[in-house]
C-alpha cells in the first residue's frame, strides 16, 4: 500500500522529467498523453491506497514511510518521509482525480499552442508538487511541496510569457505566496525547536501550557494558509492569476494550490486547538473573505474573474469550517467544491475557446443557445455552487453553516455572515449564468459562431490580431473537441452526485473517515442542520430570484450607487492600499537612500579613495626620472649618509 | 702576517671603490659605466679578501669568487644591452636613454 502511495507521488514527476528530457523528440500530442496518463496513474494508485486503508481498523490507518534519511543528528532525523493516513488519501484522490480530468481537458484546449510540451511538463509538475504537499510526512517535505506549488503556479500563470500582464500576475502570485511561505517557515522553526522532531503527527502535538509559543506558531501557519488560499489580506493575487490558460485556473482553483491552506489547517489542527484565538481569527478571515469576494463578484465583467471570486468565497467557507473545528465538513466542501469549480472553469473554457479567447461577459452574452451541452454543464455547476439540493454544494456547504450554530455567540456572527454569503453566491452566480448563457446572442457571438469560418483563439487575443501563439483556424465541429467535452461531462455528473456520499447527520462517512486524523470540535445537531439548510437554500434561491428579476426578466433595475460600484470594481482598493502602504514607501526609502547615502557617502568615499591613490601615484611617478645616473647617485649618497650615521652613532 | 699592513689593503680597496663610484656617477657612456662598476666590484673583492686573511677564514675568499662569477654574468648582460642599443642606432649616452621616466 505504501508502494502505491509512492507511485502516486512520483508518477507526475516522472512524466514532467520525461517530457522535459525528450524535448522535440516527442510530439506535442504525445506530451499531453504522457502527462494525462501519469496523473491517471496517480489516481489509480490513490484508489489502491484508499481500498487498502479502508480495510484496516480505524486506529491502524496511519502509515509513515521513509525512503531516505537526508540528515541525522542524534535523535533528530530529516528524511524523505511520507505519511499515508485518511486525510492524505482524501487529498490525494481529489488532487489526482480532478487533476486528471483537467490535464485531459488541456489536450483539447491547448492544441496548436506553440509550447504545448512545456505546458504539459509544468502541469505534471504542478500535480506532483501538490501531491508532495498533501503526502508529506514531515515539516521539511511539507515546506518543499508548499514551495514547489508556488513555483509551479508561477510558471503556469506566466505561461504566456510574452504578455506583460501574465508575467506581472505570475510575479504577484509568487510574491504574495512568498510572504505566507516565510511566516510558515518561521512557524516550522519554532515548532522544530520546541518539539525536537519534524515528523507528523508528533511535531504538532504541542500540548497545553505554551501560550505565546503556540499562538506564534499558529499565526505563522495561518499566514501560510491565508496566502496560499487567497484569503484576506493576501487575496489580491488570485483574480490576477486568471491571466494563465483556463485549465491552469481550473487546476489552481479546484485540485491544487488554493485548497492547500485548508488542508494545512486541518493537518495542524492540534496546534490551532491550543491557540483558540488564532483559530477564531482564521474563521473570521474566512467569513470576511467570503463576503468581500461575493460582493466584488457582483460587478466583475470577466467570466473567469467572477468564477475566481467565487472560489475565494468558497474557500472562505472552508476556512470558516476549519477554523471552527468542523474539519470533516471543511474537507467535504473542499471535495465538492473541486468538482463544481473545475466544472465551471472548464465550461467557461469551452466558451472562451469557441469565441477566440474573448472573456468579457458582455461580449459573450447569449452564447448558450449555440453551446447547449456547455450551457447544461454550466447550469449544473452554478446550481451546485449555490447549494441547491440535491446537487453537491448543498450537502457540504450547509454542514459548514450548521457547524457555526454549535459554537456560541461568535458562531452566530459567522452564521449570519455565511448566510449573507449564500445570498450573494446565488446573486452573482445567476447573474453570470443569465448574461452569458441565456437571451439573444450578441453581435460578437453571432460573428464568431454563426459565420462561415470559426477560429479558436487564445484567451484575450482576438482573431484579427496576429496572435503569437496563434491557434490555427479550423472549422467548428460541435462544441469542442472530445478531449474538452468529456471531462466537462464527467465533472457535471460528479457535481450532481458528488455530494451524496455524505448527508449529515443521517449519513456521514466522510466525517467518520477523517475523525481519526482530526476529530471535530463542533458537530451540529440534526435540528441545527435542518435550520441551516433551510435558511441557506432559501437565501440562495432568493439570490437566484433577484438575479432573474434584474438580468433575466428585467423587471427590476439594478441599484446604481456610484461609490459602491466603484468600490467593488476597484476590489475594495486592496491593490491601491498595498501600493500605498508597501510599494511606495519602499521606493521612497530606496530613492532617499540613493540620494543621501549611496551618492554622497558610499560613492563619494570610493571616489575620494581613488583620487587619493591616483594623486599619490602621480607624485611618486615624478621621482622616476629615467636617468640611470640619478639613481646611482641616490644609492651612493644614501650609502654614504648611512655610513656616516653609523660611524657617528658608534 | 707578512707584507704591508691591513690598512693599506683597505685603503687601496676604498680607492678602487671610490674611483668606480665616481665613474658610474660622472661618465655618460654606458660602456664606461659598466667598466666602473667592475672596478667597484673589485674594490669590494679586495676588502673581502683582506678581512679573510685578517681573520684566517676562507669564507671571504669564497665570496670573492662568487662576486667574480656574478660580475662576469653581469658584463655579458650589460654588453649585450649595449650592442642592442648600438644596433638600434641610438645614442650611447645614459642620460639620453631615459625612456622609463615616470
Amino acid at each position: 500500500m505504501v508502494v502505491a502511495a509512492w507511485i502516486c507521488l512520483v508518477a507526475p514527476l516522472a512524466a514532467a522529467l520525461l517530457i522535459t528530457l525528450l524535448g522535440t523528440n516527442l510530439s506535442r500530442r504525445g506530451a499531453g498523453y504522457i502527462a494525462t496518463a501519469s496523473v491517471l496513474g496517480s489516481f489509480t494508485a490513490a484508489v489502491v491506497v484508499l481500498a487498502n486503508l479502508w480495510s484496516q481498523s480505524p486506529e491502524a490507518r496511519s502509515h509513515p514511510s521513509t525512503v531516505w534519511e537526508w540528515l541525522t543528528a542524534g535523535s533528530f532525523h530529516v528524511g524523505l518521509r511520507i505519511l499515508v493516513d485518511p486525510l492524505s488519501v482524501f487529498m490525494m484522490l481529489i488532487v489526482s482525480g480532478v487533476g486528471f480530468l483537467i490535464v485531459a481537458y488541456s489536450i483539447g484546449y491547448m492544441e496548436g499552442d506553440d509550447e504545448e510540451r512545456r505546458y504539459f511538463a509544468y502541469m505534471a509538475l504542478f500535480v506532483f508538487s501538490m501531491l508532495l504537499l498533501v503526502q508529506a510526512g514531515n515539516l521539511v517535505i511539507l515546506l518543499a511541496g508548499w514551495g514547489l506549488v508556488g513555483l509551479s503556479s508561477y510558471l503556469l500563470i506566466g505561461f504566456w510569457h510574452d504578455r506583460p500582464a501574465a508575467v506581472a500576475a505570475a510575479k504577484k502570485a509568487f510574491i504574495m505566496n512568498a510572504i505566507g511561505d516565510a511566516t510558515m517557515a518561521l512557524a516550522f522553526f519554532l515548532l522544530i525547536q520546541h518539539r525536537q522532531t519534524l515528523n507528523f503527527p508528533d511535531a504538532f502535538a504541542v500540548g497545553p501550557g505554551h501560550g505565546w509559543l503556540v499562538n506564534l506558531v499558529a499565526l505563522g501557519l495561518l499566514g501560510g494558509a491565508v496566502a496560499k488560499s487567497a484569503q484576506i489580506p493576501l487575496q489580491t493575487w488570485l483574480p490576477d492569476a486568471m491571466e494563465g490558460p483556463t485549465p491552469v485556473s481550473a487546476l489552481i482553483h479546484a485540485a491544487t494550490m488554493v485548497t492547500a491552506g485548508v488542508y494545512l489547517i486541518v493537518r495542524t489542527h492540534a496546534v490551532f486547538e491550543q491557540a483558540p484565538r488564532v483559530e477564531e481569527l482564521a474563521a473570521g478571515l474566512g467569513a470576511g473573505t467570503l463576503l468581500v469576494a461575493g460582493l466584488i463578484a457582483l460587478v466583475q465583467t470577466d467570466i473567469k474573474r467572477v468564477i475566481a471570486y467565487s472560489t475565494m468565497s468558497q474557500i472562505g467557507y472552508m476556512f470558516l469550517g476549519a477554523g471552527l473545528g468542523a474539519y470533516g465538513n471543511a474537507m467535504f466542501h473542499l471535495m465538492t467544491h473541486a468538482f463544481f469549480k473545475a466544472l465551471l472553469f472548464l465550461a467557461a473554457g469551452v466558451v472562451i475557446h469557441a469565441l477566440a479567447g474573448e472573456q468579457d461577459i458582455r461580449k459573450l452574452a447569449g452564447v448558450g443557445r449555440l453551446l447547449p451541452v456547455t450551457r447544461i454543464s454550466f447550469l449544473i455547476g452554478s446550481l451546485a455552487l449555490i447549494g441547491v439540493p440535491p446537487l453537491a454544494g448543498f450537502f457540504s456547504k450547509d454542514s459548514i453553516i450548521a457547524a457555526e450554530l454549535a459554537r456560541g455567540w461568535y458562531g452566530y456572527v459567522l452564521f449570519v455572515a455565511a448566510l449573507i454569503g449564500t445570498f450573494l453566491t446565488g446573486l452573482y452566480t445567476w447573474r453570470l449564468f443569465l448574461i452569458v448563457f441565456t437571451g439573444e446572442p450578441s453581435a460578437f457571438v453571432r460573428e464568431h459562431l454563426m459565420g462561415r469560418s470559426h477560429a479558436y483563439g487564445q484567451e484575450g487575443a482576438h482573431v484579427d490580431d496576429a496572435s503569437p501563439h496563434g491557434h490555427e483556424r479550423h472549422e467548428h465541429k460541435g462544441e469542442g473537441p472530445f478531449w474538452m467535452m468529456a471531462p466537462v461531462l464527467v465533472l457535471a455528473v460528479l457535481s450532481v452526485i458528488g455530494g451524496w456520499i455524505q448527508f449529515a447527520p443521517l449519513w456521514d462517512p466522510v466525517s467518520t473517515w477523517l475523525d481519526g486524523v482530526a476529530p471535530p470540535l463542533a458537530t451540529p445537531s440534526g435540528s441545527q442542520e435542518a435550520v441551516a439548510s433551510f435558511l441557506a437554500v432559501a437565501l440562495g434561491l432568493a439570490g437566484i430570484g433577484i438575479a432573474y428579476l434584474i438580468y433575466g426578466s428585467r423587471k427590476l433595475e439594478a441599484p446604481r450607487i456610484a461609490w459602491a460600484q466603484t468600490l467593488l470594481e476597484r476590489k475594495f482598493y486592496f491593490d491601491e492600499a498595498y501600493d500605498l502602504a508597501f510599494y511606495r514607501p519602499a521606493v521612497a526609502l530606496a530613492q532617499s537612500l540613493t540620494r543621501w547615502i549611496e551618492g554622497p557617502i558610499i560613492g563619494g568615499s570610493i571616489k575620494e579613495l581613488a583620487t587619493g591613490v591616483r594623486e599619490a601615484g602621480l607624485g611618486t611617478g615624478r621621482l622616476q626620472t629615467g636617468l640611470v645616473r640619478t639613481y646611482a647617485f641616490a644609492i651612493a649618497a644614501s650609502v654614504a649618509v648611512i655610513t656616516i650615521v653609523f660611524v657617528a652613532v658608534r | 702576517m707578512r707584507g704591508p699592513d691591513v690598512a693599506w689593503y683597505l685603503g687601496v680597496a676604498a680607492f678602487l671603490f671610490a674611483t668606480g663610484t665616481l665613474g658610474v656617477l660622472l661618465r655618460r657612456s654606458p660602456l664606461i659605466v659598466l667598466l666602473s662598476l667592475e672596478i667597484m666590484l673589485n674594490g669590494g673583492n679586495l676588502a673581502l679578501i683582506t678581512f679573510s686573511r685578517l681573520h684566517g677564514e676562507a669564507a671571504g675568499q669564497i665570496f670573492a669568487l662568487a662576486v667574480m662569477a656574478v660580475a662576469a654574468a653581469e658584463v655579458v648582460v650589460g654588453l649585450g644591452l649595449i650592442v642592442a642599443i648600438a644596433q638600434k642606432r641610438l645614442d650611447l649616452d645614459v642620460d639620453k636613454l631615459s625612456f622609463l621616466r615616470g
